[in-house]
């Protein structure tokens, strides 16, 4: 499969010296799904601002300190999307095909109406007027937002806000798509219906890239995992990474709900290969195991049971040091 | 919900002047504004500013609304026409406190109140029958630069934005048992908060940036509207800037 982005030795650092992103080498595939996760602070958003050319990699002295702006090398490209090098001459070509969701959706839609603000991408990509107004139809009601056109944003709901923040990067059509934070502050039913909005684009062929901290969402929006911390930490499928304790901890990271509940069910003695990740996952795995014990599942307090508890509690607790 | 500066909160209505298209309704009311503004006759001031109310009645818009926003600028007139009689040169009228007062003043003093009243009360038919962003894309087809149509609406757009990340401040500050006396503290502490809302701005600024170049922003920027001149905007644009010409021929030939 080819490769929708690419980056190899991404550095960045703050205006006052201090290092955002160092190394940081990543390869994601078109039409994967994947979700960057790390603390807070980690550079997650500054990584993000690369992938359309908004930032860009700058070589890191020794000592910290930037560059010149003159002695700046932009030809060796640390961002390629679609094989394409990320650089100020093509940047046009970049923002068609790779669209940032922000995480504040009053960042995202300044213009008059929704619209405008649906609208301003595909105009400012020199479409003809019906093409435009086509882009804003179509994005308006994929987003459930028909009928939307003269609000103007001030005056919507967050869940609201969130999904026209959407419509406006989508009307760009662009085939990777990368979203800030996309669950935070949405209500569950808003959570939901957005979850489902991004899997559905990912049927249609648009490759996701997500940050997030909502670790039980992870397992409904993506497949593979990347922890950033500066610079990447780890990488992996969902499993991967869930099962590597230490690693979370050091992160700052945890495990879905449900993946904590069948550990805890494991140490009352009951067996599964794969701990399952979502509730889905779990009625599945249920379903499996009762039917193969004979229509039952057998749980009990083992002399082990109490110690492996304890384990387990330990395992996943921030509180105590 | 704040008291926002909603200026376009009666743009809905249905009258005249809302149904006059946006373009040929600012260009006929500047021109109106303009030509009373540049009379130099108190009469025909005074028949100016007879106009504007029968545009703003016309309007339909609200009375106490259109108070409201006079009102301001009512602050500014009064210092004019209350000082403007004693510093004047001319015939006396009479004295108060030994102060001469002549009739040149008074005069002048009227002029400028008329004119200024005339022109803060077109502004409200011109601006407030319109939906903002319809003003703005107005202003756009009619070859404003860019420039200034794009800080007009991002100030527009943000004004929400900062009024509730200001309040939101607030009612932290208060919550924390801060409350608002006439101590240096006090002063202190609200320039520090106005302070952080600046730095809160230039934050936000920044962010809104990233954004539009994510969309391919360039510094230039167009909008879609859908505006047509029928036959009745000729006509009521055209009724309007015979108005404002002929209050000139008067002052010219009288």
């Amino acid at each position: 499969m080819r490769e929708a982005v690419t980056t190899k030795n991404l550095n960045y650092s703050y205006p006052d010296g201090t290092i955002a992103l160092n190394n940081v080498n990543m390869a994601i595939h078109e039409g994967e799904r994947v979700a960057i996760v790390g603390p807070n602070g980690a550079g997650k958003t500054t990584f993000l601002l690369h992938l359309n050319g908004i930032l860009h990699s700058l070589p890191v002295r020794r000592s910290g300190r930037l560059p010149a702006l003159g002695q700046l090398d932009f030809t060796d490209a640390k961002v390629k999307i679609f094989g394409k090098n990320v650089n100020e001459a093509e940047r046009d070509e970049i923002i068609r095909d790779v669209g940032v969701v922000f995480q504040d959706p009053d960042d995202q839609l300044f213009m008059p109406t929704i619209f405008d603000d649906v609208a301003f991408g595909p105009m400012n990509l020199g479409l003809n007027e019906d093409e435009v107004r086509r882009r804003v139809k179509n994005s308006l009601s994929r987003l459930g937002l028909t009928g939307y056109d003269e609000r103007c944003s001030h005056h919507l709901s967050y869940g609201e806000k969130k999904r026209a923040s959407i419509a406006a990067v989508l009307s760009m059509e662009p085939r990777i798509l990368v979203l800030d934070e996309p669950t935070a502050n949405l209500d569950p039913k808003s959570r939901a219906e957005l979850i489902g909005i991004i899997n559905k684009l990912n049927q249609e062929g648009v490759t996701i890239i997500i940050t997030t901290h909502d670790i039980n969402a992870v397992p409904e929006l993506v497949d593979r995992i990347y922890v950033l911390n500066r610079t990447i930490i780890a990488e992996g499928t969902l499993r991967e990474i869930f099962s590597d304790a230490e690693l979370l901890k050091e992160n700052h990271l945890e495990v879905p709900e449900v993946f904590k509940l069948f550990e805890v069910l494991k140490c009352f003695g009951y067996n599964c290969e794969e701990l399952p990740l979502s509730i889905n996952e779990a009625i599945e795995d249920l379903t499996k195991t009762i039917g193969t014990n004979g229509g039952h599942i057998h749980l009990h307090i083992h002399e082990h049971t109490h110690e492996e508890m304890k384990k387990v509690k330990h395992k996943y607790r921030y509180d105590h040091h | 919900m704040l008291d926002y500066p909603w200026i376009d909160r009666f743009a809905s209505l249905n009258s005249p002047i809302h149904r006059f298209d946006p373009r040929a309704k600012i260009i006929a009311f500047l021109f109106l504004i303009f030509s009373i503004v540049f009379l130099n006759e108190v009469k025909l001031a005074f028949v100016g500013l007879l106009a504007s109310i029968f545009f703003l009645i016309l309007s339909k818009l609200p009375l106490r609304f259109a108070l409201r926003h006079i009102r301001w600028v009512c602050l500014f007139i009064i210092p004019f026409f209350a000082i403007m009689p004693f510093t004047m040169e001319g015939s006396e009228i009479c004295r108060i406190y030994g102060l001469k007062v002549t009739f040149e003043g008074v005069e002048y003093g009227a002029l400028i109140t008329l004119r200024a009243l005339s022109a803060v009360i077109l502004i409200l038919p011109m601006i407030a029958t319109t939906r903002f962003e319809d003003t703005m894309k107005a202003l756009e087809r009619l070859r404003v630069p860019g420039i200034m149509v794009q800080m007009l609406m991002f100030t527009y757009r943000y004004i929400f934005v900062f009024e509730a990340e200001w309040e939101r401040m607030w009612r932290a500050i208060e919550s924390r048992g801060f409350r608002l006396k006439t101590t240096l503290y006090a002063l202190r502490m609200i320039g520090r908060a106005m302070g952080m809302l600046f730095v809160k701005s230039y934050e936000r600024s920044e962010r809104v940036y990233h954004a539009m170049r994510s969309r391919g922003y360039t510094g230039n920027q167009r909008t879609l509207s859908e505006f047509n001149l029928k036959r009745s905007d000729l006509l009521l644009s055209t009724l309007i800037i015979s108005l404002g010409i002929i209050l000139h021929i008067i002052q010219v030939v009288v």
